[in-house]
């Protein structure tokens, strides 16, 4: 049926759709059995009768018995869950925010058990078969030599690792991770249209749509006996500790990550929490006598296992990509000298190319003696004139692919092309033909998407993931997990189906006929684990990032509070207003004031200047920074306080669209009242939830030390000169150190200038004096991890000496002489203190961070030879 | 004929390294027409781990870790070679073409063997137009791939000047065609697409030169430094080596360090540092007579 193909995915033959820009109607309670009657195509629901198949029965009878509305109340629910929990996926090229919820629907897509065990069995397969694949490969190259693969696909692939060769991987097994990305072609049986050898991505984001998804469902999840996921994490646990070179119960398995600007940064930091692993970049590991460590606050510790999400080409900038910054130098080596097990092995990458496809039949019946139970879907790899020809004489019928991975090409649907395009395309494909590949546009099955309480069919692709089983050979068993991440095409989708494109998620659900087994790994089953109160084996890149945002979120607090008392005090006119603004200038280090500024409106267009403007330093760029380092230290934050983090960013969003429109005062006032009340909510979470691991102290530390500065910038911002209206600037002081109530305690209406700095200087029972920072960095400080290889003691004695110094400068100084002005109406003594302030506390962090968070210096590579003209050559 | 080779590369860092990773290839392999005799490579700072490998290609490398803070690195490679003679080119080859298809067809093992030098790698692509018009002229329907490509290596060599600040590592060969302009390192790499595009296994080879010439002999191009020229697969003959630096066949002056597909396969002294600021590179290169080979016993 060569007629209907991906593209009309856009434009489903079968159903009305809502006319566009219609306002999304209210849920009419659409039920799969109207849908299945009103399906005249390839549905997974639906059979040709239009009836509903028996797999999916038991949901759609649950389902239809939904109240009207029912199904629409919980997803919004859902849809906070998602929100909340901070479950996204990056854009690359997305050059706002860059970061995206996950897209996911409520509909389940329902397998049967039978059904399901069938394709597992092609899936389990084909991860076989790439496994004996790279062995041979990366070993005797027997496919090349019998001409069962054109040398071509392998030799000129990118991905073909050279300094691989030979290398036998930990345990003889080349692949332990594989996902398939399967379709219902025309037929009605599965085909695979990508296979994923490198890093399979989604495992995470399946599971996370299964959480939300059974709890949307729950009664409709527990009836249909749907099979758990766990099985499979289960098996990726197992699979991963069998692989470790030292043996042991309790292996060290990190997973190395590409950072958080990755597409799917946020599966990578659900897995490793879920799965109990360290997660890790390439700064964080280094190879020592062959053997690779993660770099912790205690620390070097050794590294077993190192489940890749990193592209292999990129792990080794030594022997591999030399242009790679994430990967890890000598990591190659320390495969071979059989220190480390890497899972995918390096070299993986080799087969992930759909021009491997037509050859396949053939390859499995020589390396496995089996013939292919899964086929691919028809693809053809350009390099051979006779194929060539082919292709081109009905290139109409045909999506063009690269062969190898080529930066990012989108698949060239031809049918969308003019015949200018088409024309050039037939030049690209003639001139350079073994770098492309054809694959005969694929008549997808669909699915009913529920959208706005309406059932739409949507085109559907499924991605299955295999995980090897512990401690097997080349070549054997693997575990498919049941289910998959189910990606179903939006509605204007002309492309291929990708979340990255618009599509969306939906859980799969592999239906027994009986009670499965009730296994979950989010409440730990089994053998008790080694009790730990850890601490030391903090990565220092992590503990750089949350000292980071302990002091950017410091500084957000105190510029929000710092504008929302300025705010306030627009009224009174100049002062306190200019004060502040100098203020809050220092604190976002901005050193030229503009011109004054003496009206109202001037004054509230700087504040908002210093919020809103895309300028480093201000409230905005802060809270940027905040988002940016919380985001980096994602997987030792509370999904609390991530939410928290979220949401802050929210509000500016939200705040950034009206700005410069809405800047009324009221306005302002309230959206930095919430900012004020998150932040408040967030240090709140960090003291009540954070265990006080080595994680928390350096969050602390960075919110104690960036108060104190604050506080400095603040006073040496605003009392250093006298001046008439000071008792205003002094209690708007006292307001934006949230110590007004204290003082007015203590001193009922009379402001002056020696009790005010005794309040915010040198009190030290007052949580927001500097002095009281002092004495909490002090306290850190001395229970900060002992460096190993250091003398003893040495450092952290230098830095308590540092503090202490400060501290009893602060404690020995009398308020009175702070605050005595001399002819010119300075205060000579305050401003000596607040320089030395300025001069020792920046001191002080620097030494902090160059003591035990200086590993983040990047790995550099070397300079390569030049040919220089030899002296006395001569030149021709 | 035996040669001494001494060479030194040394990397001056303006701020300290802490630790550093390097990957070499610096001892000369043996060949059919060369044997290495004593070799030993001196590192300072001492390296805390050393591990010597051969890699795909053949080659000899050596692995290092350098855990000692230190501000430069110095590397000496010592080696005695000897290298023989070169058999006189044959008088008649394989018609071009044919050894393009025996090598398509994976005809014998040594077809096969040499498809791993005919395709793109990192620094020469197999699809460029430019080399393909380049290369043309020498390779007429039916003529005998040794005389083509040798008349390719001349003019390479006529047509493009030795000049020392015209590229850089980074610049990639369809830009060397333009320029028209190099050092040995691009000429090879020109010659190898040149030779790819036409569906010919070729092959780079990086080694040294004679610094000192035997009376009545002129210096050659490119000695004091590192050499580079290239290889072209002959079917029953082996590998021919051409460089096209100096319009020559290598013989007795040329001593093979290592081979590959083109330069990042077999790059003398690669590192990644930690720390380090600024760095400058000396490199020096020098070949006098050796001693003969020792008696065995």
């Amino acid at each position: 049926m060569p007629g209907t193909t991906l593209r009309a995915a856009t434009d489903p033959p079968r159903t009305p759709e809502a006319a566009p820009g219609a306002v999304a109607s209210p849920p009419t309670g659409d039920t799969l059995r109207a849908y299945a009657a009103r399906s005249t195509g390839l549905d997974e629901l639906a059979d040709e009768r239009g009836e509903i198949r028996p797999a999916w029965r038991g949901f759609a009878a649950r389902f239809d018995a939904l109240a009207p509305g029912e199904l629409a109340r919980r997803w919004a629910e859902a849809r906070h869950l998602i929100h909340d929990n901070g479950v996204s996926f990056n854009v690359y090229g997305d050059p706002k925010g860059m970061e995206r919820p996950w897209p996911l629907g409520p509909m389940p897509i329902v397998v049967g058990a039978e059904e399901h065990a069938a394709l597992a069995r092609g899936v389990t397969q084909r991860a076989r078969l790439f496994d004996a694949l790279l062995a041979d490969i990366y070993g005797p190259q027997r496919v090349l030599d019998e001409g069962l693969l054109p040398a071509e696909l392998v030799l000129a692939h990118p991905g073909f690792l050279r300094p691989c060769r030979g290398v036998a991987p930990m345990g003889g097994r080349f692949l332990h991770l594989y996902a398939a990305d399967v379709v219902r072609g025309g037929s009605g049986a599965w085909s695979v249209l990508a296979d994923r050898t490198q890093a399979p991505s989604g495992a995470g984001y399946a599971l996370e749509n299964r959480i939300i998804v059974s709890r949307i469902l729950p009664d409709e999840f527990r009836d249909c006996h749907v099979e758990r996921l766990a099985t499979y994490f289960q098996q990726v646990r197992r699979t991963m500790v069998a692989l470790a070179p030292r043996g042991g119960d309790n292996p060290r398995v990190v997973l190395l990550s590409p950072g958080p600007y990755n597409a799917t940064y946020f599966e990578q930091a659900f897995l490793a929490q879920y799965l109990g692993y360290m997660l890790v970049e390439g700064a964080d590991l280094t190879v020592r006598d062959g053997c690779v460590y993660v770099k912790t606050l205690g620390g070097l510790h050794r590294v077993d296992v190192i489940r890749r999400r990193l592209n292999d080409d990129f792990c080794d900038p030594l022997e591999l990509r030399a242009d790679s910054a994430l990967g890890v130098p000598g990591l190659l080596e320390a495969v071979r000298e059989g220190n480390v097990a890497i899972a995918n092995a390096l070299g993986s990458g080799v087969v992930q190319t759909a021009a491997l496809m037509p050859f396949l039949p053939a390859v499995c019946r020589a390396l496995l003696g089996e013939e292919l139970a899964l086929p691919s879907v028809e693809t053809w790899w350009c390099g051979e004139p006779r194929v060539l020809a082919h292709v081109l004489a009905q290139l109409d019928d045909m999506v063009i692919k690269p062969a190898f991975p080529t930066g990012r090409i989108e698949p060239i649907f031809c049918d969308e092309l003019d015949a200018a395009a088409l024309a050039e395309l037939r030049a690209r494909l003639q001139a350079n033909p073994s770098a492309w590949v054809a694959q005969r546009r694929a008549t997808l099955s669909t699915t009913p998407l529920w959208e706005a309480g309406e059932l739409q069919p949507r085109r559907l692709l499924m991605r299955s993931f295999a995980v090897s089983e512990a401690g097997s050979e080349v070549g054997g068993a693997y575990h498919v997990m049941p289910g998959g991440l189910g990606v179903v095409a939006a509605r204007d989708q002309r492309h291929d189906i990708s979340i990255q494109r618009g599509a969306t998620s939906q859980d799969t659900w592999v239906v027994a006929d009986g009670p499965v087994n009730a296994l979950s790994l989010l409440r730990p089953a089994g053998a008790p684990v080694e009790l730990s109160r850890g601490g030391g084996d903090l990565p220092s890149r992590v503990a750089d990032n949350l000292y980071w945002l302990g002091r950017y979120a410091e500084r957000l607090d105190a510029m929000a509070r710092l504008a929302r008392t300025a705010v306030a005090r627009l009224p009174d006119g100049a002062e306190p207003t200019d004060s502040l603004l100098r203020a809050l200038r220092a604190q976002a280090r901005i050193l030229t004031p503009p011109e004054p500024a003496p009206g109202e409106r001037d004054r509230l267009a700087e504040i908002a200047a210093l919020i809103f403007e895309e300028k480093q330093g201000t409230l905005a760029d802060t809270l940027r920074a905040v988002h940016r380092v919380g985001r980096a230290a994602r997987d030792r934050l509370s999904s609390d306080t991530w939410r928290v983090i979220t949401a802050l960013d929210q509000e500016l969003r939200e705040a950034e669209t009206w700005a410069g429109v809405v800047n009324t005062t009221g306005a302002f006032s309230s959206l930095l009242d919430r900012l004020v009340a998150l932040l408040a909510a967030l240090s709140g979470l960090v003291m009540d939830s954070m265990s006080r691991g080595h994680g928390w102290r350096f969050l602390d530390m960075g919110r104690r030390l960036e108060r104190a500065v604050s506080l400095a910038l603040t006073i040496d911002a605003t009392l250093t000169t006298a001046q008439p209206a000071e008792p205003l600037v002094l209690e708007s002081l006292l307001e934006a150190a949230d110590s007004a109530i204290t003082y007015r305690r203590r001193y009922l209406a009379s402001l002056q200038a020696a009790p005010v700095l005794d309040l915010l200087l040198t009190d030290p029972t007052n949580p927001r004096s500097v002095v009281f920072q002092l004495g909490a960095l002090l306290e850190h400080i001395v229970k900060l991890p002992h460096l190993p290889g250091r003398a003893r003691d040495g450092i952290e004695t230098a830095l308590a000496g540092g503090a202490d110094a400060l501290l009893s400068r602060l404690e020995e100084t009398s308020v009175r002489r702070l605050a005595e002005v001399d002819a010119d109406e300075r205060r000579p003594e305050l401003v000596a203190m607040m320089a030395e302030l300025a001069r020792e506390l920046p001191a002080l962090s620097d030494a902090l961070t160059e003591s035990y968070l200086n590993h983040a210096t990047q790995a550099r590579q070397l300079a390569r030879l030049v040919w220089r003209a030899p002296e006395g050559a001569s030149e021709r | 004929m035996i040669h001494h080779v001494v060479h030194v590369t040394e990397y001056l860092y303006s701020e300290r390294v802490s630790t550093s990773h390097h990957d070499l290839h610096l001892l000369p392999r043996s060949t059919p027409t060369q044997r290495c005799l004593r070799e030993e490579l001196e590192i300072a700072p001492p390296p805390a781990m050393r591990r010597e490998r051969t890699d795909d290609f053949g080659n000899r490398c050596t692995y290092v870790e350098i855990h000692e803070p230190h501000n430069n690195l110095r590397v000496t490679s010592r080696a005695d070679v000897d290298v023989a003679p070169p058999a006189p080119l044959p008088a008649t080859s394989a018609p071009w073409e044919a050894v393009r298809e025996a090598v398509r067809a994976g005809a014998d093992a040594d077809a096969r063997a040499a498809r791993a030098y005919a395709f793109a790698s990192p620094h020469v692509p197999t699809s460029s137009a430019a080399a393909r018009a380049y290369a043309l002229p020498s390779f007429a329907a039916g003529r005998g791939i040794v005389e083509a490509a040798r008349e390719l290596t001349t003019r390479i060599n006529k047509d493009f000047v030795y000049d020392s600040r015209a590229t850089t590592i980074a610049t990639p060969v369809e830009e060397v065609l333009k320029l028209r302009r190099g050092v040995c390192q691009d000429f090879a790499h020109v010659e190898l697409a040149c030779l790819r595009a036409l569906g010919l296994p070729a092959r780079y080879v990086s080694g040294y030169l004679v610094t000192r010439p035997p009376p009545g002999k002129p210096r050659l191009v490119g000695a004091d430094a590192s050499h580079a020229w290239v290889a072209v697969f002959v079917p029953a003959l082996g590998w021919l080596p051409l460089d096209p630096t100096n319009d020559l066949v290598p013989g007795e002056q040329h001593i093979t360090v290592a081979w590959g597909r083109d330069y990042s396969d077999v790059t003398p002294v690669r590192g990644v540092i930690m720390g380090g600021g600024r760095h400058d590179l000396w490199v020096s290169v020098d070949v006098s007579p050796g001693e003969p080979a020792p008696a065995t016993g």
